[in-house]
């Protein structure tokens, strides 16, 4: 049963303070009774969203900006060990916060193993490629095999990243193949720059209203906090 | 606590129809099976009222009340801080029967070992099939049946930390849906429990289960937003100094989770690498993985008898060369830093308590808190500057354990003996803790330096949680090296592979 079933992290509703859904019809919205103050709860569910891509192609940096507001610059290039934590709410609607997760992963070949072992934690992902480097582009391919199957038997929403987009005079792929690939591959595409601050916030947005949609018609299940 | 709590939620709720909702609160446990509302509620709910949900009621949600009213009575009067470590240890239950979530026979099996009770082989026959069952209703299901059941199931977990909730978690997490399979194993759970652990005493026991530290953080954390939550509504300048939400804020609880999914991996891939084996070979390997395991009983450290406080440079240095032995490319960069800006924290309120004396010289102070009241500290501050502090430095440390894990499982080969990892690591262990321990004297000190006016029914619990907390964390990252045991023997199986064509 792709995309269903309970994971323990996945996907996180927040529980004791359900916030009242509409879309939870029926008894739902009725219980939250005395809760109903908690509707101003931090957040209502938490998403785990997986980054992935070659590495230098900027993963670290597009969470930094999205989660500090900065550009951590090139002298802070460490490369990622393993996974890196980063975390943020995110206000999809008025009143409707989500708390992001972001496992930042390796890129290096050398962390790819350890990798693996996180898909199956995720809900989403985002596919980041450099716009100026052609095979990070040609590797998206992979990296969503990769994903797809190690995240077996759960399916994982992608959305593909050209990221660097500031850089437009050094560009090896165009946005409509970008484009193209994404499509055929039913992801969305978006261009960014950690740099610039483009597009950042709205990738997120994108992919979390994406997920949020899904779950709202249960095709994918949440699991609450108490379990991972 | 859940009278207060109780109260505040019901002036805080933004609808104003309140009295519609109490009804519906009322009704809303009637028609379906899976309603979770009487568990979320617990702590809300008075006695009486469940006692008569369970007599008119015959389901699930019912059948679990009974489980709970049945064993509520310690549980919820002596651990309503989350700070204790009793309570913690409860949660491990619940949380170790819920772990898993794939199926029954694991849960019961897990519940099983974890209470020492014998008779496993029938119960865990018939607990397939339950879980059979369940799953046909599952399928039949899935679609709209998932979000339905399971959104309201998830609003009634986390906040559940007894035991009773364990029989509850498990059933409710395992097979969403299937009533009769959920009421049978509950019953049944229930009786174990009750034969078994009559007394509960041998919780304790289950905190070696360390495989769900993370979740009784994650427990932990969410019920401290919520009281959070609840204060907050009023009170914004209310400022947490809540251990477990600190823990996450610096990703500790991510570190945590991540940790514990490579050493679950490990676990199984050395299981299954040995009943690969057999004879000679096997026998071998048992030899050398016993050994990794005796490098990781930790020597009882003892609580260092006021050795003379060690200063910066010691904990840095020592810390990088037990690091340095491990052999692998990362730095504890992160831990060391803040705690030496820990230390340099501790200094500074230091001095603002010889200060104290004369009010009008109030500079000198560190200005990362949010006092709101000039440059001086309350003891509130403080307390929340330790416990943030605490929290910190465990978060840092798990880390540091979750990137060595991660490095020996893939990073470079080195010439290094998994022992001797082990050895290592070990110190580590012993090193943090005893920093932790010699940081909330610190802290202790300062509260107690600064807190000369206050009442000592202000102070105490202020200077008790800090040590709480400081005790706690020890024992996380204790949890957290004992996580690494399986990581490190497969590495070393791993190497012996390499080296031998094993």
């Amino acid at each position: 049963m792709p995309g269903i079933g309970a994971i323990g992290a996945r996907c996180r509703h927040r529980p004791r303070r359900r916030p009242v859904h509409e879309w939870e019809s029926g008894g739902e919205a009725s219980r939250a009774s005395g809760e109903g103050a908690l509707e101003t709860a931090i957040w209502s569910f938490q998403f785990r969203l997986i980054v992935l891509g070659d590495s230098t192609v900027g993963k670290s940096c597009l969470l930094h900006r999205f989660t500090e507001g900065r550009f951590p610059g090139p002298r802070h290039a460490e490369p990622t060990v393993g996974v890196d934590f980063f975390s943020r709410l995110l206000e999809i609607e008025p009143g409707k916060r989500i708390k992001l997760q972001l496992w930042d992963t390796a890129g290096q070949e050398r962390f790819r193993s350890i990798t693996r072992s996180y898909y199956r934690n995720s809900v989403g992902g985002l596919l980041v490629f450099d716009i100026t480097n052609r095979s990070s582009f040609e590797h998206v391919y992979d990296w969503l095999d990769e994903g797809k199957m190690h995240a077996e038997p759960f399916q994982i929403v992608f959305i593909l990243v050209g990221h660097k987009c500031d850089l437009e005079t050094e560009r090896q792929v165009s946005r409509e193949e970008a484009e193209e690939l994404a499509s055929n591959c039913g992801m969305r595409y978006i261009e960014t720059s950690a740099k610039d601050a483009i597009n950042v916030e709205e990738s997120f947005m994108i992919l979390t209203r994406d997920i949020y949609e899904l779950v709202k018609k249960g095709e994918i299940s949440v699991r609450d906090g108490g379990k991972g | 606590m859940s009278q207060k709590d109780n109260e505040s939620l019901k002036e805080d709720a933004c609808e104003p129809d309140e009295n519609d909702q109490k009804t519906e609160e009322t009704e809303a446990s009637e028609p379906d099976g899976v309603e979770p509302e009487p568990v979320a509620m617990t702590r809300k709910r008075p006695e009486a009222k469940t006692s008569e949900h369970v007599a008119s009621q015959e389901s699930l949600g019912h059948k679990e009340k009974i489980l709970e009213s049945s064993l509520s009575d310690g549980s919820q009067t002596g651990w309503n801080y989350w700070g204790s470590w009793g309570k913690s240890l409860l949660s491990t239950a619940s949380v170790t029967v819920a772990t898993v979530g794939y199926g029954i026979s694991n849960v019961i099996e897990k519940a099983e070992t974890s209470l020492g009770i014998p008779n496993s082989t029938e119960l865990h026959s018939e607990a397939k099939d339950a879980t059979e069952e369940s799953q046909h209703f599952e399928e039949g299901n899935t679609h709209k049946g998932e979000a339905e059941s399971l959104l309201p199931i998830s609003g009634a977990l986390g906040m559940l930390s007894t035991l009773s909730a364990a029989v509850q978690n498990t059933g409710k997490t395992v097979i969403s849906g299937s009533l009769d399979a959920l009421e049978f194993i509950g019953k049944k759970t229930m009786d174990v429990i009750a034969e078994g652990d009559p007394g509960f005493k041998k919780t304790k026991g289950l905190m070696n289960r360390n495989s769900t530290l993370s979740q009784i953080l994650r427990e932990a954390k969410q019920r401290e937003e919520q009281q959070q939550i609840s204060t907050d509504v009023s009170m914004a300048t209310e400022k947490k100094s809540h251990y477990g939400l600190f823990f996450d804020e610096f990703q500790g609880l991510s570190h945590l989770e991540a940790l514990e999914m490579l050493s679950r991996e490990s676990e199984s891939k050395v299981k299954s690498v040995m009943s690969s084996l057999s004879g000679e070979k096997l026998n071998i390997l048992k030899v050398e993985v016993e050994q990794l395991k005796e490098a990781f009983s930790l020597a009882e450290f003892c609580d260092d008898e006021e050795e003379e406080k060690r200063d910066e440079e010691d904990f840095t240095k020592e810390i990088t060369d037990l690091f340095f032995e491990l052999h692998i490319s990362t730095k504890p960069t992160k831990l060391t830093q803040a705690r030496n800006s820990t230390c340099e924290l501790v200094k500074s309120l230091r001095v603002q308590t010889v200060k104290a004396d004369k009010p009008d010289e109030g500079d000198g102070q560190v200005d990362s808190g949010d006092a709101g009241q000039g440059d001086e500290k309350s003891v509130e501050d403080i307390h929340t500057l330790a416990i943030r502090s605490l929290a910190e430095l465990t978060a840092y440390s798990i880390e540091v354990f979750h990137k060595a894990a991660e490095l020996f499982l893939h990073g470079q080969k080195e010439e290094v003996l998994a022992v001797d990892r082990a050895k290592a690591l070990s110190q580590m262990t012993i090193v943090l803790c005893k920093e932790l321990s010699s940081l909330s004297k610190d802290f202790a000190t300062c509260l107690t330096a600064a807190g000369m006016e206050e009442k000592a029914d202000v102070l105490n619990p202020l200077i008790t949680g800090v040590f709480l907390e400081a005790s706690n964390s020890a024992s996380y990252i204790q949890d957290a090296f004992q996580l690494l045991l399986p990581v490190l023997q497969i590495s070393h199986i791993q190497s012996r592979t390499e080296l031998t064509q094993f």
